[in-house]
């Protein structure tokens, strides 16, 4: 069974189940949940890091972080699905910092939401949705600069010189993109 | 300095940039810290992991190459007592002179300066012994659980045991599966069950889905409360 044709909190009670398993050194679990979620966070990580040979290395830094702290991760710290991509994402911007690999260029702002296509997602909806929601609240460039940061891993810096606006503002956008989200969310 | 500032507002307002990525540098690393060190600006990141996780629903998902399940493998056998096992098992089947050396060294070691648990609990039935449940922790190495199943240790039908801690004061701690039959589990602890052990004078076992409890506390009946013994 994918990921796509389970539901969410199925996914998820499944990643928190062979994570207990992996706290307690079975690593059957380990391999059952790398075949679950590791196209996704290499997704993530070819992304942020660009070179496939550096996101590769970082997918096994990645799964072994995993193995060592599956004990730490719980339900009521937030669901698995957030909890590894999370380990993912940190462990990029460490990678893009120590080897200040070149990060993603993506000027041009995302195409008029491509709304037409039903992804299979159902690993994301419950949160999806809300923030989709809230997204709305935010400018075209706001949420560019948000996806920019949080899926291609750009620093202000990097941001600021992809779209050409100086960097006090390109701050002061995601300041105020974050403070809007946050009111949404917490609604 | 290694302490959040006592400012709500400012910690949500870094705690997002930090989940974001934007937050970079020093500033970043002192975060991490913080975030360590304190409940509630990690309650500000995990509020902002779960919600942000979502930007990522139209990421293609991308299939890594078998190489790098195979590195995982390799670099976690120094780790897993089952990998362990098995990559033990290989390099004796090369007869490696050198290996059964080291090995008869470290045994001998070992003899000389047998390991002292230093929290032990066991669990019995009327019929025996079920686990021998003990807790090493040595100066300079990373303490660890071992438990030993008794040959009356059955798996119940369709369910599995689970081990809790019960630290005094707080929910107990899951400290995993049991093992069964004379089987025996061999582990790191993380730092949240040590910290759990810390507070416990006694552990509990309950009945549990396969695979263990599936919110993170006991949801089936607690079979044995025992107590946890500090040995000295």
């Amino acid at each position: 069974m994918t990921p796509a044709t389970q539901t969410e909190s199925d996914l998820d009670a499944q990643l928190q189940q062979l994570l207990s398993r992996c706290a307690a050194a079975d690593d059957a679990a380990l391999e059952r949940l790398y075949e679950l979620v590791s196209p996704t966070l290499f997704g993530c990580l070819t992304r942020m890091l660009r070179r496939r040979s550096v996101a590769e290395e970082a997918l096994q830094d990645v799964f072994v972080t995993v193995w060592q702290r599956a004990g730490q991760l719980r339900p009521e710290r937030g669901r698995a699905m957030a909890w590894l991509v999370s380990i993912a994402r940190y462990r990029a911007i460490d990678l893009l910092r120590r080897e200040r690999l070149a990060p993603a260029l993506l000027a041009e702002p995302p195409e008029a939401p491509a709304a037409a296509e039903e992804t299979p997602e159902e690993a994301w909806p419950a949160g999806a949705t809300l923030l989709e929601r809230c997204l709305e609240l935010l400018t075209q460039q706001q949420r560019h600069c948000l996806e920019l940061a949080f899926v291609a891993g750009n620093s202000h810096e990097d941001i600021a010189g992809l779209i050409g606006s100086p960097l006090g503002t390109v701050k002061s956008w995601i300041r105020r993109a974050l403070r809007t989200l946050r009111t949404c969310l917490e609604s | 300095m290694n302490t959040p500032p006592n400012n709500p507002e400012l910690i949500d307002r870094l705690a997002a940039e930090y989940v974001l990525g934007t937050l970079r540098g020093a500033a970043r690393r002192r975060f991490a810290r913080w975030r360590a060190s304190s409940t509630s600006v990690d309650q500000r990141c995990l509020f902002w992991e779960e919600r942000l996780t979502a930007l990522l629903k139209d990421l293609k998902p991308v299939q890594p190459p078998a190489r790098v399940w195979r590195g995982i493998r390799r670099r976690i056998a120094s780790t897993a007592p089952g990998m362990r096992r098995s990559l033990v098992r290989n390099l004796a089947l090369a007869a490696s002179v050198l290996l059964v050396g080291v090995l008869a060294i470290l045994w001998y070691r070992r003899e000389l300066v047998p390991e002292r648990a230093t929290q032990v609990a066991t669990i019995t039935a009327p019929a025996g012994a079920l686990w021998q449940v003990e807790i090493f922790s040595r100066a300079g190495e990373p303490p660890r659980l071992a438990i030993r199943a008794g040959a009356q240790a059955a798996r119940p039908a369709g369910h599995d045991y689970e081990l809790w801690a019960l630290p005094q004061g707080g929910k107990p701690v899951s400290l995993g599966v049991l093992p069964y039959v004379q089987g025996s589990l061999r582990r790191a602890l993380t730092s949240r069950e040590l910290e759990a052990l810390g507070r416990s004078t006694q552990l509990a076992v309950s009945l549990e889905p396969p695979g263990g409890s599936p919110t993170g506390q006991p949801t089936g009946a607690i079979v044995f409360v025992v107590p946890l013994q500090r040995s000295t």
